[in-house]
């Protein structure tokens, strides 16, 4: 043995030294205790704060200012019966009725001259949606609530133009004004009039556009990260593969909206705007995202469980297809649902394809022409009518409620999927 | 060329084992029969769990490993382009060191390997063969009514044996043990013993072994492994006793190892 070993003096642990070496150590636990707290006080706040002034503009989005219409209907429809609006025809007897005629006769009747302005565009469909649900209205005089012009709905909810303001006060000392709740903002489309916009096209628009991302990106990527983690042979040109991926998950997203634009429009000449090369484009941005997390949850396969299903005669796909995918779901899952969820809120390549295009109907299909939820809260974000600011909130608190369901999918899937060891 | 292969079930002519450029296993030449149990012996390090595993082509898994020379089983060259390496894994079964029982139940553990080889024809039959491989494996009293529980719930030794039951399943005609009391208490690696007393002569079985005690339990002949070599090879009960090679006795006796 050493000679200083021998002749070391004994530790004096009760010393003054030693005392101070332990009050440090406990200063430092408490130091990182607090600064951690300190951080996730932070992000609690600042979530709270984005939730709080979401939620305070948002919710007036949801609601509408309606106004009381009385309808003579026997004298406005100079006789029409309920018989005549239901079953099959119905659609079209109310078309040759002239319903916007007859409400803005109603309004005059009753709100003077200009009583029609007092409404929106989206109020004739109210009235025609009424109708059609409850034919005998048409058969006497009834009173309906229908929403008012934007300027209006503004100017009740809060401050509003002089003009509008003025306006609302004696509607308001009437007892004709009444705050509801805004069907045509989940079933509508965009508009000019923010009073008669809807959220519905660019959900619809969205869901579309996720469906072929997913369709596209999923098992193109689920397999990549098989095959290059259990097939490929290790060498340069894989080495390379695994590098170019890495960095095109990095790439930044407008960059792979060119390349749609570049590849899918001008080249193979899909329709512009649609949804089919929105979900194309944004399956490129989200593959790498899905092969690095497949080949990372592949990875963590314990290669024991290789080994126990090939000593037992398995072929490599069986030891795939049985074992390895089966144990590697839950982690591909929560990587698939992570990149989907970059995806939904990805607006630059989306407009690079041309999805910021006025779209006033929802998509039947996969070529017609859409826009996606983030596309339509940039373009309402960008109006310059007041209306639109309550609408952008509200636009944003569904993308955040789609985001919330795919992450509480994920999480679900996870768990559903995995393995207790 | 290899010389003729003999009546025995395995048999290896001039086998070097190669890493990349490191030789692991120096022209090796042993025979296996049906009636034995071997024991492969020797220092960490020494090429023996190398030596186990190019006899059922696991080696092929590893990056850079490379097999020369003739190993037969049953007189069939099993590194022949002819050999199909899924139906010699299968004929060839393997225990590993560490139990590793697949995440699933003890059941589908069992049934895994019938299954994807075809071998029951039925419901009735697969059960009939769960029992049966469960039974050999002495594990069927402890499980037969949890069949549906994962197979990793169950304690070390008892994962040992399903892996056992695992291996057997699939009827092979050797079965290759790598360390497989290495993770169990001394307990459960009693257990294991008896069990490959028991399984003695219906398959032809290689255990590789650190715990010389062991070697001389269970096994009827021995090989030493020394630096990727095979230093002595024959009677257990000889080996242990009367040993021809002075690097066998010395390891034997405790000298180095």
């Amino acid at each position: 043995m050493n000679k200083a070993a021998n002749n070391r003096i004994p530790t004096d642990w009760n010393g003054a030294i030693m005392q101070k070496r332990i009050a440090g150590r406990y200063a430092a636990e408490r130091r990182f205790k607090a600064m951690g707290f300190v951080a996730v006080a932070l992000s609690t706040l600042f979530l709270a704060f984005l939730l709080f002034t979401m939620l305070g503009q948002g919710v007036r989005g949801f609601q509408r200012t309606e106004i009381a219409v009385d309808f003579d209907f026997p004298t406005l429809t100079s006789g029409a019966t309920a018989a005549s609006i239901t079953g099959a025809n119905a659609e079209g007897a109310l078309n040759s009725m002239d319903l916007p005629g007859i409400i803005e006769l109603a309004m005059s009747q009753q709100y003077g001259d200009k009583g029609g302005e007092l409404l929106t565009s989206a109020a004739v469909a109210n009235v025609r949606q009424m109708l059609l649900a409850d034919p005998q209205l048409i058969s006497g005089k009834q009173r309906l609530w229908l929403p008012v012009d934007s300027r209006l709905d503004v100017a009740y909810k809060r401050k509003g133009e002089p003009a509008a303001e003025k306006t609302v006060e004696t509607l308001s000392q009437n007892d004709v004004l009444r705050t509801g709740f805004n069907w045509t903002f989940l079933t509508g489309a965009d508009a000019t009039d923010p009073s008669a916009v809807g959220i519905w096209a660019a959900f619809k628009g969205s869901l579309m556009t996720m469906a072929i991302t997913l369709l596209l990106a999923f098992p193109v990527g689920v397999f990549a990260a098989l095959y290059l983690e259990e097939y490929a042979p290790k060498n340069k040109l894989t080495d390379m593969i695994e590098v170019s991926i890495n960095n095109l998950a990095a790439v930044p997203s407008i960059i792979f909206g060119l390349l749609g634009l570049a590849v899918f429009l001008t080249m193979f000449g899909m329709p512009r705007s649609s949804a089919l090369v929105g979900g194309l484009t944004l399956a490129l941005m989200t593959m790498p995202v899905i092969v690095i997390a497949g080949r990372n949850a592949v990875k963590s396969v314990p290669p024991s469980i290789r080994e126990a299903a090939l000593g037992i005669g398995a072929s490599p796909v069986q030891v795939v297809f049985h074992h390895v995918l089966p144990l590697a779901l839950p982690g591909i899952l929560t990587g698939t649902i992570i990149g989907m969820a970059r995806a939904l809120g990805e607006t630059a390549p989306l407009l690079m394809i041309g999805m910021r295009a006025f779209i006033p109907t929802a998509p039947q299909g996969f070529t017609d022409a859409a826009t996606a939820l983030p596309v339509q809260i940039y373009l309402w974000s960008d109006e310059v009518n007041q209306g639109f600011v309550e609408k952008t909130s509200a636009a944003i608190i569904v993308l955040l409620i789609f985001l919330l369901g795919m992450n509480a999918l994920a999480i679900y899937l996870r768990n559903r999927f995995e393995t207790r060891w | 060329m290899a010389e003729t292969p003999t009546h025995s079930k395995i048999s290896t002519r001039n086998v070097n084992v190669f890493y990349g450029e490191k030789k692991a296993i120096d022209n090796v030449s042993i025979d296996v029969d049906m009636d034995n149990v071997t024991a492969f012996i020797g220092p960490s390090g020494c090429g023996k769990s190398t030596f186990l595993r190019s006899l059922n082509r696991m080696n092929d898994t590893i990056v850079g490993a490379r097999v020369e020379g003739s190993i037969f089983l049953d007189g069939q060259d099993i590194y022949a382009s002819s050999m199909d390496v899924v139906q010699l894994r299968a004929r060839v079964g393997m225990v590993f060191q560490k139990p590793n029982p697949f995440p699933k139940s003890i059941y589908d553990n069992v049934a895994y390997g019938p299954r994807i080889h075809g071998l029951a024809s039925g419901k009735a039959e697969l059960d009939q063969i769960v029992e049966s491989s469960l039974t050999r494996a002495g594990l069927w009293a402890e499980v037969k009514d949890r069949l549906g529980d994962s197979g990793t719930a169950l304690s070390g030794g008892q994962q040992q044996r399903l892996c056992i039951a695992r291996a057997i399943a699939v009827d092979p005609e050797v079965i290759l043990m790598d360390e497989p009391c290495s993770a169990l208490d001394p307990i459960a690696t009693a257990r294991i013993e008896e069990l490959i007393h028991d399984l003695r002569g219906k398959y032809a079985i290689i255990i590789v072994t650190h715990n010389m005690q062991q070697a001389a339990r269970v096994s009827q002949r021995t090989a030493f492994f020394h630096l990727g070599n095979l230093i002595e090879f024959g009677e257990t009960s000889e080996i242990f006793t009367n040993p021809r090679e002075d690097r066998t006795k010395d390891y034997i006796t405790g000298r180095y190892g």
